[in-house]
C-alpha cells in the first residue's frame, strides 16, 4: 500500500545528511545513541569540555532523545525492553554546543528544536529526525542488539545507550541540514493564520447566535 | 457488601495497567476518521503509524508509550456504598504493587520537584481527586496517567467578565504555545469559571470526555465545534510535523463563578490515556472504557 521508504545507514554519512529534506520519511539501520536525561546532557558537556572521560565516541554520530528501559542480564550484559522519544525542546539550550563539538550528523526525538539549534545543524550538516511518541512497540521492535549502556548509575531513561537497529521508524525529517525546520515554519504559519482564524471564529459566533459581530 | 481495602487496591492497580496498554476505542475511531480526511501525505502516514502502534500494544499486550507517566485518578464514591478499611492508602499501595509486579517494569517518572530526583514514590502520589455520586452503589474509578504531553502544556488565566471572543483567543494562544510538542493529535479540555482550583479540575475533567460527545449547554456545544475547526486550521498536524489534524476534539466544561472568570486549557496527547471502571461491593470490576 505504502510506497518504498528510503533506508539510511547510521551513523549518517555527510552526503546522506545533506541529501535529506524536511518532510522526508526514512527508516534507519545501524548504530544510534539515545538518552532522555538532562543530567546526561550535562555529563556530555563535561566530556566536551574535557572534564569527564567519554564512555564512547560520539563524534559524527546520531544522538537521539529517546528514553529506554534497560536492565542487566544474567550474563552480565544489558537488554533494552522498550524505547520511545521524549520532548527535545527542553534541551534547546544545550544542543547547539553538542552538535558543534561532536559534529553530530543526526539528532532527534519529538517536538523539534529551536532556531539556535537549526543554525548549528546547518553549520555542521546535521538533521533532526522526528520519532512518533506513543510508538514504543513499533520502535522497540527495531532493536537488534545493545551495543553499550553507559552511566548506569542514572535512572534507566537517562542512561547513555547505544543500540544497533534495523528499519527503525519511519521517522520524519523535522529539520534538515539546510536550515529548513518544519517546526519553525509551522509555528510561523500558524501565527500568520491567527488573524484569519480569529475572524472565522467571530463569524461562526455570529452565525451560532452567540455574539454580535462588532 | 462493603468495598474493601483489598478490592480498591487491586482495582486501581488493574486500571493503571490497562491504561498503559490500550488506546481508548473512541480515540482509535477518531484517528481512523482523521486519516481518511487528512490531506497532508506525511500526516496521513503518521496517523497510520500511530494506529499501528496502538494496535500492536493492544494485541501483543505491550506498553503504547515508554512514558508511563505518574498515577492520577478521579474516584467517585457512590453514596450507597459501604467502605471498609483504609481506602486512600489502598490507592497508593495499589500503585506500589503495580510497580513491583508489572511486566515489563515501568520507568521511574515520579519526580520530587525540589530535587528533580525520580523514583516510583513521592509526596501525595498517586494524585487523586475524590468525588461523590449520589445514589450510586458502586465506586467509579478513572485512571489518567499524566506525562509531559498530557500535562506540561496546560495553562490558566483569570479574566474579569470575559467575552466569548476573549475565551476563544486564550485557548488559541495556548494551542500556539504548545505547537508541535505534545504528541498531537490531542484532546483539548477547557474549563471556564468556578475558582482557580475548580477551573483546573473542569479542564481536566473535560479531557476525560470521549470524542463525539458534546456539552449539553448549546453555547458550549457550538464553541466546541468552532474551536476544533480553529485548532485544526493552525496546521501543526500529527506529531507536529504538519497537517490538518492537530486536535481530535475540544471539550469545554463550565461552572458558575464570580465575575472573575478563570479559563483553563488542558491537553491530552494522542494516546489519550484514560481507563474507567466501576467497582461493586461483590468485588466485580466492570470496565467501562
Ligand atoms: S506525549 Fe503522550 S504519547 Fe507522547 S511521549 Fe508523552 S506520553 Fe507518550
Amino acid at each position: 500500500m505504502e510506497e518504498e521508504i528510503r533506508r539510511l545507514r547510521m551513523p549518517l554519512s555527510a552526503e546522506d545528511a545533506l541529501s535529506l529534506r524536511a518532510g522526508d520519511m526514512v527508516l534507519l539501520d545501524g548504530e544510534i545513541t539515545i538518552t532522555a536525561g538532562l543530567p546526561t546532557h550535562h555529563r556530555i558537556i563535561e566530556v566536551a569540555e574535557g572534564r569527564r572521560e567519554a564512555p564512547r565516541d560520539l563524534h559524527g554520530g546520531g544522538l537521539f532523545h529517546l528514553g529506554s528501559y534497560s536492565r542487566e542480564t544474567a550474563e552480565g550484559g544489558f537488554e533494552v525492553l522498550y524505547m520511545n522519544p521524549t520532548t527535545s525542546t527542553r534541551f534547546n539550550g544545550l544542543m547547539p554546543g553538542l552538535i558543534r563539538h561532536f559534529g553530530l550528523r543526526a539528532v532527534g526525538g519529538k517536538g523539534g528544536l529551536d532556531a539556535g539549534c537549526v543554525e548549528a545543524m546547518r553549520e555542521v550538516g546535521c538533521v533532526y529526525l522526528s520519532f512518533v511518541g506513543g510508538g514504543a512497540p513499533l520502535l522497540s521492535d527495531a532493536i537488534r542488539a545493545v551495543v553499550s549502556v553507559d552511566w548506569n548509575d542514572l535512572v534507566s531513561h537517562y542512561r547513555l545507550v547505544t543500540l544497533r537497529v534495523e528499519a527503525l521508524g519511519p521517522v520524519t525529517v523535522g529539520i534538515d541540514a539546510h536550515g529548513n525546520s518544519l517546526y519553525g515554519s509551522l509555528s510561523e504559519t500558524a501565527a500568520a493564520r491567527m488573524p484569519r482564524i480569529m475572524d472565522d471564529l467571530a463569524r461562526a459566533r455570529a452565525q451560532d447566535g452567540a455574539e454580535e459581530v462588532t | 457488601m462493603p468495598i474493601t481495602y483489598d478490592m480498591m487496591k487491586r482495582a486501581t492497580a488493574q486500571l493503571y495497567e490497562w491504561s498503559l496498554r490500550k488506546v481508548p476505542d473512541d480515540t482509535l475511531e477518531a484517528l481512523r476518521r482523521a486519516r481518511e480526511t487528512e490531506t497532508n501525505e506525511v500526516a496521513r502516514r503518521t496517523l497510520g503509524i500511530l494506529l499501528r502502534s496502538a494496535e500492536m500494544a493492544e494485541t501483543q499486550d505491550r506498553l503504547v508509550c515508554s512514558d508511563s507517566g505518574v498515577p492520577n485518578f478521579v474516584i467517585g464514591i457512590g453514596t450507597g456504598v459501604r467502605l471498609e478499611g483504609d481506602i486512600k492508602r489502598a490507592v497508593s499501595d495499589g500503585f506500589d504493587e503495580l510497580v513491583a509486579t508489572t511486566n515489563p517494569p515501568l520507568l521511574k517518572h515520579v519526580t520530587n520537584p525540589l530535587t528533580n530526583e525520580r523514583s516510583y514514590r513521592g509526596k501525595e502520589m498517586p494524585l487523586v481527586t475524590w468525588d461523590l455520586i449520589d445514589g450510586a452503589e458502586h465506586v467509579d474509578i478513572t485512571c489518567q496517567p499524566k506525562a509531559l504531553g498530557s500535562g506540561r502544556w496546560a495553562a490558566m488565566e483569570i479574566f474579569t467578565f470575559p467575552t466569548l471572543e476573549q475565551i476563544e483567543r486564550y485557548v488559541m494562544d495556548c494551542v500556539l504555545k504548545a505547537g508541535s510538542q505534545h504528541c498531537p493529535p490531542v484532546n483539548i479540555g477547557v474549563g471556564i469559571g468556578g475558582t482557580f482550583d475548580y477551573c483546573a479540575k473542569l479542564a481536566a475533567r473535560a479531557t476525560l470526555r470521549p470524542y463525539g460527545t458534546t456539552n449539553p449547554e448549546p453555547i458550549l456545544a457550538a464553541m466546541e465545534e468552532r474551536l476544533l475547526k480553529a485548532v485544526n486550521a493552525t496546521g501543526f498536524g500529527p506529531m507536529g510535523t504538519g497537517g490538518d489534524t492537530t486536535a481530535l476534539g475540544v471539550h469545554v466544561e463550565y461552572a458558575a463563578g464570580h465575575g472573575f472568570t478563570p479559563v483553563a486549557v488542558a491537553f491530552n496527547c494522542w494516546i489519550n490515556r484514560r481507563t474507567r471502571a466501576r467497582l461493586y461491593g461483590d468485588g466485580r470490576l466492570e470496565r467501562v472504557e
